[in-house]
C-alpha cells in the first residue's frame, strides 16, 4: 500500500509541475482531482468539527458510564449555542428568494461582532503600539547604542512618518509634503522589494520540500 | 444645526477631560480599597538557639486583588528580609503558604531570595484566601505575618486602557463628524489618486482594439470592504464602458458579489442611457475555491485576451498567477489591494497599482459617497494625531538621552504610557 | 519527430529512469548518491557557465523562454541535494532572541505551542516544529500543544513523532499528558484565541484523541494565559500570528515568539520592532538558524544550500532580465 501512496503522490506532483512546460491534460487531471479532493475535505472537517463537534457535542454532551454503569463524567449543556444554530438557518434562506432578505440578520450579526473585535484588536496593536514602538531617540550623547543602532533608528522613524505622509488623502503632494511623500514611497517600495525576497524563498522552500519529496521518500536517492 | 469647527474640538475636550477625571476619581477609590486590605504590623522576631543561621522575617506583606481582570488572580507584595543581600545572603529563599476559607494553610510556591512579589492565579471569586511567608536559612525558619482574609474581585472595566478609549473615541468622532459635514453638502477634499486617471485611457484603449474588459474583484465575500471598495469602482469603470460601447466580462468567486455586481453595472448602464446593451450574461459565477477561480480566469484570459484587466480587491496567493498571466497576454492591468504581502506582486507585474488604503480613497473619490468621504477624512484625522504624537516622542525621548532633561523624561514616560495602554 | 513524439520520448526516458531507481531503491541495488566535492564544483562551473551563456544571448537581443528559467532554477534546487559542500549558518538577531527567551525559561515551564499551518506549508514550518518541540522537551520544558488550522494538530503529532526517534529524548522517557500534551484542532480563528484568555477548558474539552482537559495532568490547572510562561506560534496565514499578537500578546499580556511562512515574516518585524513579539523564525532560513542554536541539525539545515543555490540563479535572473529590459529602450520611459 505504501508503494502506491508513494506512486500517486509522484504521479501527482509531477503532473502539476509539468504546467512549467505548457498547460497539458495531465495538469488538469491533476488540478482537477486536488479541487475536487480539497473541496470535498473541506466539507467534511467543517461538518464535523463545527456542526458535530461544535454545536451538537455542545448542546448534547456525551454521557460516560463507567464498567457497573454509573455516571462518571457529566458535562453541562451549554443552550447557547441554539442561538448560533438558529442564525446559521437563517443565513441559509437566501436560497429562497421570496425570503431571502432574512440573511441578512446573521450577517449583520457577524458583521457587528467582528467589527467590534477588530476595532479594538487593530487600533491597540498596529496603531497604538506602532506608535509607542517608533518614539525612540535618534541621537545624543549619553545615548549607550552603536552607530549601527542609532542608524536603524532613524531609518524607522523617517520611514514611518513619510509614510504616514503618503497616506495622508487630504493634503495635494506638493511642495515640502510632496517630497516627504517621494521619501514615503520610496521607503513602501524597499519593503516590498524585500517582502519579494521573501516570497521567492518561500516559493523556493516549497519547491525544495516536493524535490526532497521525489529523490529522497520516492527514489530514495539521497539522504 | 451646524457644528463649527470650534465647537467641535470644545465639545472634544470637555468629554476628554471629563472621562480623564472620571479614571482618576476611579483610581483613587481603588487605592483606598487597597489601603484597607494593608497588614499593619509586623510578625514578632523568633528569639534564636546558639548556632543558627538567624534571619529576619520578610515586612509589610500585603495581599490585594489584582485589578482589572476577571477576578482570578490576587497579587502579593513584600518588603524582603533584610537579609536578602546580593552578596554573602543568609537568606536562601521563601516559602509561600496559603489558606483557602480559614482552613489548614499549604506551600504554595517557592521563590528565590530577592523575590518581593507573587500573583497567585489559582484563585476563585467565591472563596477567601489568607498568606504568610516562611523566610528559611540553612536551619532557621521564621514566619511574617498572616495577611488579612480577601477574595479577589471582577471589574466590569479594564481602566488600564483608558487612554486607549479616549483616542479610540476622538478618532471615531473625528469620523462621525466628517460624515455628517459630508451629508450636509460640504465639499471635503481628497487629492488625485494617479491610478484612477488611467481608467478611461485603459478602457479607451480596450474600445480602440475592440477586445474586452476583464474585471476581477478579488476572491473574498461582500463582507470584506475592499470587495466593496472594488464594486465601487466597478460602478465607474462599467459607466465609462458603457459609454464607450466596449464590452465587459467578470468571472466572480462568490455567488453574493455576483448579485452585486450585475446591480452595479445594470445602474451604470442605465445611468449611461443604454440599458438594452446590458446583459446578466457580464457577470458570471465559477467557483468558491480559491485555485479552481484561478485556473479559470487563467484559462479565460488566454482565450479572451483582454486588453484591460482590473485586479482590485482581496487577493491572496492568486495575485501574481493572475497579473503574470495578464501581463503574457498584453493587457493593460489596473491593480489594488489593501493585502500587503500581494502588493509587490502588483506593483512588478501591473501598469497601475492602487496600494492599501488608496484603493478605499479611490473609492471615495469616484463614489462622493459621504460615509465613505468621511471615514477617510476621519482616518487622516487619526493619521496626524500619529504623526504629532512621533514628532513630540522624538524630539522629547533624544533631548532627554542627549542632555538628561528631566521634563523631557516625563514627556517621553507619558507618552509611552498612553500608547502602551492595551 | 513530430514535437508530440518528441515529448512523449521525454516522458517515457524520465519515466524509466524513475522505476528503475524506484526497483534500485526497493532491491537495495542503488544507494543514496553523493557527489565529491570536485564533482560538486564542477557542477556549480556549468551552471554558471550556462548563465553566462544566456547573458551573452541576451545582450546580443536573443530573448530565451520562461521554460529556460525554470529549468535552471529546477537545476539549482536538486543538484545540491547530491553535493557534498556544506555552508555555514549565521545567527541572525531575532533568531537568538527567540533562542533565549526559551533558553531563560526555568525547568518545568509551561509553553504553549500553536500550530497553526498545513502540508503545503510543512517544508519551511515543520523543521521550526521539530526544533522547537525538541528544544523544549529536552530541557525539561512542558510543552502544550493546539492548533487553529485543521490539519495544524497533526502536523504536531508528525514532528513529535519524528523527534521522539531522538536518542536524548527517547532516554528521558517523557510522558503523554504529563510532560506534553495535544489539545488539538478547535474552529473559530480569533475568537478561540479570545475564549481561552479566560478559560482554556471552555475551547478544549478534550484533547486530541478525546481525553477529557481535567484528567490531563499538564493542564488541569492551566487556566487561561495567566498560566502560560511562553508561547510559540507557527504560522502560515489566517488565523495565525497577527491574530495571536492583537488578541493573546496585547490583551492578556502573553510572552510570545513566531515562526513563519517567508511570506509573512516581513510582516512580522512590525511586531517584533515594537516588542510585541520575543524572537522571529522567517522562513527555512530562520529554521536552519534556529536547528544550528539547538543543536538539532534537520531539514531546515539540509535544504539551506538548495535554497541559496536557487536564490543565486533568480539574482542571476533578475539581472539579465534588467539587461533585456533596458537594452529593449524600455527603461527610457522610465
Amino acid at each position: 500500500m505504501e508503494h502506491v501512496a508513494l506512486w500517486v503522490a509522484a504521479f501527482l506532483t509531477l503532473g502539476i509541475i509539468s504546467f512549467l512546460y505548457k498547460d497539458n491534460p495531465w495538469y488538469k487531471l491533476c488540478e482537477a482531482i486536488f479541487v475536487g479532493i480539497s473541496a470535498g475535505y473541506w466539507f467534511i472537517v467543517l461538518f464535523w468539527d463545527n456542526i458535530v463537534g461544535k454545536f451538537w457535542v455542545g448542546v448534547f454532551p456525551p454521557k460516560e458510564l463507567n464498567d457497573v454503569g454509573e455516571l462518571v463524567n457529566s458535562v453541562e449543556p451549554d443552550y447557547w449555542l441554539i442561538v448560533g444554530a438558529v442564525l446559521g438557518v437563517l443565513m441559509l434562506m437566501r436560497l429562497i428568494p421570496n425570503i431571502g432578505w432574512i440573511s441578512r440578520w446573521p450577517l449583520a450579526f457577524i458583521i457587528g461582532c467582528t467589527s467590534g473585535l477588530y476595532l479594538i484588536n487593530y487600533f491597540s496593536s498596529n496603531m497604538m503600539r506602532q506608535v509607542q514602538g517608533t518614539i525612540m531617540p535618534l541621537l545624543g550623547m549619553n545615548y549607550e547604542l552603536s552607530t549601527y543602532d542609532i542608524i536603524g533608528n532613524i531609518i524607522i522613524v523617517i520611514g514611518t512618518f513619510t509614510g504616514l505622509i503618503y497616506f495622508y488623502f487630504s493634503k495635494e503632494h506638493k511642495g515640502w509634503f510632496g517630497r516627504a511623500a517621494k521619501v514615503g514611497i520610496w521607503t513602501i517600495m524597499i519593503t516590498f522589494g524585500a517582502s519579494f525576497g521573501y516570497t521567492v524563498m518561500s516559493r523556493m522552500s516549497l519547491l525544495i520540500g516536493r524535490v526532497d519529496f521525489l529523490f529522497g521518500d520516492w527514489l530514495g536517492l539521497i539522504n | 444645526m451646524r457644528v463649527g469647527k470650534s465647537t467641535f474640538l470644545h465639545l472634544c475636550l470637555a468629554f476628554s477631560l471629563s472621562l480623564i477625571l472620571i479614571l482618576i476619581l476611579l483610581t483613587l477609590v481603588s487605592a483606598q480599597e487597597v489601603d484597607s486590605l494593608r497588614s499593619s504590623t509586623d510578625s514578632a522576631y523568633t528569639i534564636p538557639d546558639s548556632g543558627l543561621v538567624l534571619v529576619a522575617p520578610v515586612t509589610s506583606l500585603i495581599a490585594e486583588d489584582y485589578k482589572y481582570d476577571d477576578g482570578e488572580q490576587l497579587k502579593l507584595s513584600w518588603v524582603p528580609s533584610i537579609d536578602d543581600q546580593l552578596v554573602d545572603s543568609k537568606v536562601l529563599g521563601y516559602r509561600l503558604f496559603r489558606s483557602i476559607d480559614g482552613g489548614t494553610p499549604e506551600i504554595l510556591a517557592k521563590l528565590p531570595p530577592g523575590t518581593n512579589s507573587f500573583l497567585d492565579r489559582t484563585v476563585q471569586r467565591e472563596r477567601k484566601y489568607q498568606y504568610y511567608l516562611e523566610t528559611f536559612s540553612e536551619n532557621f525558619v521564621v514566619q511574617s505575618i498572616v495577611t488579612a482574609a480577601i477574595s479577589p474581585e471582577r471589574e466590569w472595566l479594564n481602566l488600564d486602557r483608558g487612554w486607549l478609549f479616549i483616542i479610540a473615541l476622538f478618532i471615531s468622532i473625528a469620523i462621525i463628524f466628517f460624515v455628517e459635514k459630508a451629508k450636509r453638502g460640504h465639499k471635503l477634499y481628497v487629492r488625485k489618486i494617479a491610478g484612477l486617471e488611467a481608467i478611461d485611457e485603459a478602457v479607451g484603449r480596450a474600445t480602440e482594439m475592440g477586445r474586452p474588459v476583464l474585471f476581477i474583484p478579488g476572491i473574498n465575500d461582500m463582507d470584506d470592504v475592499q470587495t466593496l471598495a472594488a464594486l465601487t469602482i466597478l460602478g465607474r469603470v462599467s459607466r465609462t464602458i458603457a459609454d464607450y460601447d466596449s464590452q465587459i466580462f467578470m468571472p466572480v468567486s462568490r455567488s453574493l458579489v455576483m448579485t452585486a455586481a450585475r446591480e452595479t453595472i445594470k445602474t451604470s448602464y442605465m445611468a449611461a442611457g443604454r440599458p438594452d446593451a446590458y446583459s446578466d450574461d457580464m457577470v458570471n459565477y465559477v467557483t468558491d475555491e480559491q485555485f479552481g477561480y484561478v485556473a479559470a480566469v487563467d484559462g479565460l484570459m488566454v482565450r479572451e485576451r483582454p486588453a484591460t484587466v482590473f485586479l482590485l480587491g482581496a487577493f491572496f496567493a492568486e495575485s501574481l498567477i493572475l497579473a503574470e498571466t495578464g501581463n503574457s497576454v498584453g493587457a493593460i492591468q489596473i491593480a489594488g489591494t489593501a493585502r500587503p504581502a500581494q502588493l509587490p506582486f502588483f506593483i512588478a507585474a501591473c501598469d497601475f497599482t492602487l496600494i492599501g488604503e488608496e484603493l478605499f480613497a479611490a473609492s471615495a473619490y469616484l463614489s462622493g459617497e459621504p460615509r465613505q468621504l468621511g471615514s477617510l477624512k476621519g482616518q487622516d484625522v487619526g493619521k496626524g494625531l500619529a504623526m504629532s504624537v512621533i514628532i513630540l516622542g522624538v524630539l522629547a525621548v533624544t533631548i532627554a538621552t542627549a542632555w538628561d532633561v528631566e521634563i523631557m523624561h516625563n514627556v517621553h514616560n507619558w507618552l509611552l504610557g498612553v500608547f502602551s495602554s492595551n | 519527430m513530430s514535437t508530440r513524439a518528441k515529448e512523449l520520448l521525454v516522458v517515457g526516458i524520465v519515466l524509466l529512469f524513475c522505476i528503475i531507481a524506484y526497483l534500485g531503491k526497493v532491491y537495495g541495488w542503488v544507494d543514496t548518491v553523493v557527489f565529491s566535492p570536485m564533482v560538486s564544483m564542477i557542477v556549480v562551473g556549468i551552471i554558471i557557465l550556462g548563465l553566462v551563456f544566456v547573458l551573452i544571448r541576451t545582450l546580443q537581443g536573443r530573448l530565451i523562454n520562461r521554460q529556460v528559467v525554470f529549468l535552471f532554477v529546477g537545476i539549482a534546487v536538486i543538484m545540491p541535494f547530491f553535493m557534498s559542500i556544506t555552508q555555514k549558518i549565521r545567527t541572525s538577531p531575532e533568531v537568538q532572541q527567540l533562542y533565549d527567551a526559551v533558553a531563560e525559561l526555568p525547568k518545568g515551564s509551561k509553553v504553549l505551542v500553536s500550530f497553526d499551518y498545513d502540508p503545503p506549508s510543512a517544508p519551511e514550518l515543520q523543521p521550526m516544529a521539530e526544533a522547537f518541540l525538541y528544544y523544549c522537551l529536552s530541557n525539561d520544558l512542558k510543552v502544550i500543544i493546539m492548533g487553529l488550522w485543521p490539519q495544524g494538530a497533526q502536523q504536531a503529532n508528525l514532528a513529535l513523532e519524528a523527534i521522539m526517534k531522538n536518542e536524548k529524548l527517547a532516554a528521558k522517557g517523557l510522558e503523554y499528558g504529563k510532560d506534553y500534551v495535544n489539545l488539538g484542532y478547535q474552529a473559530g480563528n480569533e475568537f478561540v484565541i479570545q475564549r481561552m484568555g479566560a478559560d482554556f477548558s471552555s475551547m478544549f474539552r478534550t484533547d486530541y484523541s478525546g481525553r477529557h482537559y481535567e484528567e490531563l495532568e499538564l493542564v488541569k490547572n492551566v487556566k487561561n494565559f495567566s498560566n502560560i510562561d511562553y508561547s510559540f506560534n507557527l504560522s502560515a496565514g489566517y488565523p495565525g500570528t497577527q491574530e495571536w499578537v492583537q488578541v493573546a500578546v496585547d490583551r492578556y499580556g502573553l510572552k510570545m515568539g513566531c515562526g513563519n511562512t517567508a511570506v509573512q515574516a516581513p510582516m512580522m518585524y512590525t511586531y517584533l520592532n515594537a516588542g510585541q513579539l520575543v524572537g522571529l523564525l522567517g522562513g527555512m532560513n530562520g529554521a536552519a538558524e534556529f536547528e544550528q542554536l539547538v543543536k538539532y541539525p534537520g531539514k531546515g539545515t539540509k535544504f539551506m544550500l538548495s535554497q541559496s543555490f536557487a536564490h543565486m540563479i533568480v539574482i542571476a535572473f533578475i539581472i539579465i532580465g534588467n539587461v533585456a529590459f533596458f537594452r529593449s529602450g524600455r527603461g527610457k520611459k522610465l
